[in-house]
């Protein structure tokens, strides 16, 4: 047997000869380094080589040539420049309505046969007046007694799929692309529609409750009556005119409004968890002008590809800019269980927005690098644009735009004055608030500083990463038709994408330059020599332990 | 509104009633005001029928009242298991009573007859939708379900057995368990296992030491 002060004495020899000579304390390295100078050189850690990632495609390719310009039932949709475009057939049938276009157009469309309902024309001016709106609500990425993985999906961003919810369009059919896929319709999107309708126009619009939990309709600054024609409730807020709208359940809110503007409009139950989780659109009333065939929806908001008469008068093109920000923290609450009361209670009890912060930032419903596919702004020398923005939200938003300054010409819905509107390129837009900004291509140094791809985003640092990888969030960019590619991709002056289509990088796996400068900026491998020294340090303490616990405790005993 | 309607829908009726006689025993998809049905299928007989063995009618209810007794549930049906023989001919009513819109639909039909191997029904707030199918020749259970975002996982899954089957289908409303359940436990399970553990290893110091 061995002594039990020789292993003590073997333990300490043991931890002290395994104890890594670059943690010595300082007192010490210099005393050595006066004995014996510095060490030799010991290489540190080689460069890891780039670990090739899977990217998706940066602009895939529109194989139903939805981007091109259409004239479908008569009606003329415009062409987009971005990559991916929104479905021109229910845009058509969002301007005539699916009760006045043909069974392949409202078939082509995917809309339910009484989604968009025009009927007569009340002032005689050419356009209809009577205008009915069916909106459902749709979650999409939530979970399923049947899968681990989320149903109805939609990406905001590569491999990033928070748990939403949205007013969505009356659809006929699947709320999947087919049967082979768990990919959301191209229509169910965040936000919810951009919806548009007339000054004086007599406007009902059905909310159809086709989620899980109660919910409203709430018209939030369009001149609407607190009561309906019958006295019911017609606000949307549970506190105080109406109970909220149960699963299955049907309401049917009306107005006439009296003053044009952009206009929001979103859930007022339990609102601080709802607007959150995507139940927000915005609401424009467009000016009474004769022959105003309106585009009753825009999906997802975005481009306008029929513009209203005034805007048609006025500008050159129209934007409808939707900002948004998600709560991972909120949204995965959707995702853990498939039980209506066990999330009703984590998301509204469990949940606490005093303690919230938010992780994702998107534009007309997507983040960086996928707000390059929908919501670039084409540019073109001499012409201006409308953007209609509007921050739903729950942090106050920094609007930035490179090269160029804009002048905000409404605010609320109500024009500002001369003395308000002088040209800025910072504007803050607080929660719920909307903007009416006039961009305009003027290559004098004061409106613009000339073709390129500028950015546009949130200046609040936050806001330009995805949960803090950047760049994400809410960057988009103004591109100017030299620097636009033929199918929509900006010419990025040879800066490459691949990156950031990937999962990986946004799953926090890629270095940040990695693909511009490789061994550089690459992951350094793992120092095994070090570890090695630790674990048989911890052998040598383990042994020490033992001895310690010997010769103390024994010797009581003996 | 109503009055301009009107003439626009007994237009689209008309139209489809021509295409429904023209396109009889062919996939079609059959807009109207109450819903439409798809891929229905009157006469032609799946590979191994010989004849159609056996006419069935069944009559199906979405209502959200059937989830009341159904814990953990929103939207339901009057039945979530149907059994027919092989080669059954079968007209399937589906009667919404909802304020909202709902989908009875099959998935995993044979292919040359049902595009994309699916039957579906969709029947708007309050309408009500017929539409027949025929069932193939092989044992085999198939998925019925409502496809509106949710409403499969929120209580409208059901399955057919057409013959003996092919085994039950997970998380069948009222009829099979969650594949995924989720867990129901009391808050202080985790000092109450702890408690256990110990009682545990005092009970088996006791017994040990008495011989």
């Amino acid at each position: 047997m061995i002594k039990r002060k020789t292993i003590l004495i073997i333990s300490i020899i043991g931890m002290i000869v395994s104890f890594p000579p670059q943690w010595y304390p300082l007192a010490l390295k210099v005393q050595m380094t006066s004995w014996f100078g510095a060490s030799d050189y010991n290489p540190l850690p080689q460069s890891k080589s780039p670990v090739i990632k899977v990217s998706e495609p940066n602009c895939p390719e529109d194989v139903s040539g939805w981007r091109n310009s259409h004239t479908i039932d008569g009606v003329e949709i415009l062409d987009t420049a971005t990559c991916v475009a929104d479905n021109p057939y229910l845009i058509a049938a969002s301007v005539l309505g699916t009760n006045n276009i043909s069974n392949t157009t409202l078939s082509r469309s995917g809309l339910s046969a009484d989604a968009i309902e025009k009927g007569r024309d009340l002032d005689g001016d050419g356009d209809p007046d009577e205008i009915h709106i069916k909106l459902e609500i749709a979650e999409l990425n939530g979970s399923s007694p049947i899968s681990n993985k989320p149903v109805t999906t939609y990406n905001i961003a590569p491999g990033i799929s928070p748990g939403l919810w949205v007013f969505a369009p009356k659809l006929a059919g699947m709320s999947v692309e087919n049967f082979e896929t768990q990919v959301a319709r191209s229509s169910l999107k965040i936000p919810s529609p951009a919806l548009r309708v007339e000054e004086g126009d007599e406007v009902k619009i059905t909310l159809q409750n086709t989620h899980y939990m109660p919910h409203t309709l709430h018209l939030h600054g369009a001149d609407h009556g607190f009561v309906d024609d019958n006295g019911e409730g017609n606000d949307g807020v549970p506190l105080t005119s109406e109970k909220p709208i149960l699963p299955g359940e049907s309401r049917t809110y009306n107005l006439t409004p009296r003053q044009s503007g952009t206009m929001f409009y979103h859930c007022h139950v339990q609102p601080h968890v709802h607007v959150q989780m995507g139940l927000q659109g915005l609401f424009i009333i467009e000016e009474n002008k004769p022959n105003n065939l309106l585009q009753t929806m825009n999906i997802g908001a975005g481009h306008v590809r029929v513009p209203s008469k005034s805007s048609r008068d006025n500008y050159d093109d129209e934007y409808d800019l939707h900002y948004m920000d998600i709560d991972k923290d909120l949204s995965v609450n959707v995702q853990k269980t498939n039980d209506p009361r066990l999330i009703t209670k984590s998301m509204h009890r469990d949940y606490d927005i005093t303690d919230a912060n938010v992780d994702y930032f998107t534009l007309n419903g997507r983040s960086f690098p996928y707000t390059f596919r929908e919501s670039l702004i084409a540019a073109e020398m001499g012409k201006k644009v409308k953007l209609r923005v509007v921050n739903g939200g729950s942090k106050g938003l920094a609007l930035h735009t490179h090269g160029h300054k804009f002048k905000a010409i409404e605010r609320g819905g109500v024009p500002l004055k001369n003395s308000e509107n002088s040209p800025q390129d910072v504007i803050w837009i607080p929660t719920s608030q909307r903007y009416d900004i006039e961009l305009s291509f003027i290559n004098d140094g004061k409106h613009s500083y000339g073709p390129g791809v500028w950015l546009y985003h949130d200046h609040q640092n936050q806001g330009v990463t995805n949960d803090g990888i950047g760049p994400g969030g809410n960057i988009s960019a103004i591109v100017y038709k030299d620097y636009l590619g033929e199918n929509g991709w900006p010419l990025t002056n040879g800066m490459n994408y691949d990156q950031y289509f990937s999962a990986d990088y946004y799953n926090k796996n890629i270095p940040i330059w990695e693909s511009i400068a490789p061994s550089i900026f690459s992951e350094p491998s793992k120092d095994n020599l070090l570890a090695l020294r630790l674990i048989f340090m911890a052998f040598f303490f383990g042994i020490f332990l033992f001895g310690l616990i010997r010769v103390v405790f024994w010797k009581q005993k003996s | 509104m109503r009055l301009i309607r009107l003439p626009i829908f007994l237009i689209v009726l008309s139209f489809s009633i021509a295409a429904q006689s023209q396109m009889h025993s062919h996939h079609h998809h059959m807009a109207s005001k109450g819903g439409f049905v798809m891929n229905e299928n009157f006469e032609n007989l799946p590979n191994g029928c010989e004849k159609i063995s056996n006419e069935e009618k069944i009559t199906v209810r979405a209502n959200k009242s059937y989830a009341k007794n159904i814990p953990g549930t929103i939207y339901g049906m009057s039945d979530y298991e149907w059994n027919f023989e092989p080669c059954s001919r079968v007209e399937v009513t589906f009667i919404n009573e909802d304020e909202v819109r709902h989908m009875w639909m099959i998935h995993g039909l044979p292919k040359y007859l049902y595009p994309a191997g699916m039957f579906h029904i969709e029947a708007l707030a309050g309408e009500s939708q017929s539409g027949t199918f025929i069932v193939p020749s092989e044992n085999q259970n198939y998925l019925v379900h409502c496809d509106m975002s949710q409403h499969m996982e929120m209580g409208m899954r059901g399955q057919i057995i057409v013959g003996k089957g092919s085994g039950d289908l997970w998380s069948v409303t009222g009829i099979t368990d969650h594949l995924y359940r989720s867990s129901y436990l009391p808050q202080y399970i985790i000092f109450l296992c702890f408690f256990a553990s110990v009682l545990g290893y005092f009970l088996l110091t006791k017994l040990v030491r008495k011989p």
